[in-house]
């Protein structure tokens, strides 16, 4: 079997063909996964956070906890590792609502959206095109990115597996 | 306030105060179902965000989760938190007490969830009372949250409440045991202060 590697919270990993990338459990948080087919390279980083502004200089030491951070992170992590830039292609999953309380102020509660939303824009600032995304409602989401299909399969409790 | 210097005489402030909050909810949740109910030590732990999916073990584990979040001098988020087949249990002796003897297997799931949510509410209500006799604040909870879902999505919250402001999570949690005939039926209640409103509440404990 070969290789999957696990990617922890903030953690950005760039794996080769056949190998394989999983994030277990995402909720508000999102999976993103930058490719390039012809170099047989894919990244994925589990980002918490949609804002590095606040954080002072603990951006710099974990960029995949932030949005706005890991995006040129992982661009520049798989290009090292022989990505063109040109061909990269995302796909994206998470950014789920755990809870729901009418009336309460629970601006954190919502984080998930803001994630998937500014997970976006950046990708969209750094011309790279997003060729699949998964993302928003209340149930978490584990997600595995095989580098042989080039394809995400993301696993939601009680309604099962669907390939993006 | 950084929880990096958090001392450790404010840690056991923190466990005293979840002690105190956890007796009066194992108190509430004992008249609910007429039965008693133990509780563990209580523990306040600073834990790494980057560690918190694994902290309650598998992040796969399937749980349910109530939420609460309390509003007023001492703001902070609670989860009462079981693997989902003691959640099914407890809401089984919750319904055979309050329901007239009712087979808790001929209650739609809608209701059992119903059942679920407001018994979550009520012992993180009385938990959350307690802190506040303590310290002598208000506060105004919202209505609850249900999940049913991985672990490690639902600790994806707490690591959004820490995430923004450091690299820590400050959680106080105390599991209950219902003594049950068939063996005991457990929980957590999880505390999160908001690291904004620590500072409040460590001043009125005299520990800040």
């Amino acid at each position: 079997m070969d290789k999957a590697h696990h990617v922890g919270m903030a953690e950005m990993v760039v794996v080769s063909a056949p190998e394989s990338l999983v994030t277990l459990g995402l909720g508000s948080c999102i999976g993103l996964v930058l490719y390039d087919q012809a170099a047989k390279v894919a990244g994925m980083v589990h980002i918490m956070l949609p804002d590095s502004r606040g954080a002072g200089g603990k951006a710099l030491e974990k960029p995949g906890k932030f949005a706005d951070t890991a995006v040129p992170a992982l661009i520049a992590e798989v290009c090292r590792k022989g990505a063109v830039r040109s061909r990269l292609k995302a796909k994206i999953a998470g950014g789920s609502q755990m809870f729901a309380l009418p009336g309460a102020q629970t601006d954190f509660l919502a984080v998930g959206s803001r994630n998937a939303k500014e997970t976006e824009e950046m990708l969209k600032k750094h011309g790279i095109p997003l060729s699949a995304a998964d993302t928003g409602g209340n149930k978490g989401r584990t997600v595995e990115f095989s580098t042989k299909t080039w394809m995400l399969t993301v696993k939601v409790l009680g309604k099962g597996t669907a390939e993006i | 306030m950084d929880l990096a210097n958090f001392s450790n005489l404010q840690l056991d402030a923190m466990r005293e105060v979840g002690n105190i909050g956890a007796g009066n909810a194992a108190t509430a949740l004992s008249i609910m179902l007429a039965r008693p109910v133990d509780m563990d030590v209580p523990k306040a732990e600073l834990v790494s965000i980057y560690e918190l999916a694994e902290y309650y073990g598998d992040p796969l584990t399937m749980v349910s989760a109530v939420f609460v979040r309390s509003e007023g001098e001492f703001t902070c988020s609670l989860i009462f938190i079981q693997e989902e087949d003691e959640s099914r249990k407890l809401v089984d002796l919750l319904i055979g007490q309050q329901m007239g003897g009712m087979d808790p297997a001929s209650v739609p799931e809608e209701m059992r969830d119903s059942a679920l949510t407001e018994v979550g509410n009520i012992i993180l209500s009385s938990f959350l009372n307690a802190i506040n006799v303590l310290i002598g604040g208000t506060h105004s909870i919202s209505v609850p949250g249900v999940a049913h879902d991985m672990l490690g999505s639902i600790l994806d919250v707490v690591a959004s409440i820490f995430g923004q402001s450091g690299e820590h999570a400050l959680i106080v949690d105390t599991s209950l045991k219902v003594e049950n005939v068939e063996g005991r039926v457990s929980g957590k209640v999880v505390m999160l202060p908001d690291p904004g409103s620590l500072e409040i509440l460590l001043g009125k404990l005299q520990v800040l």
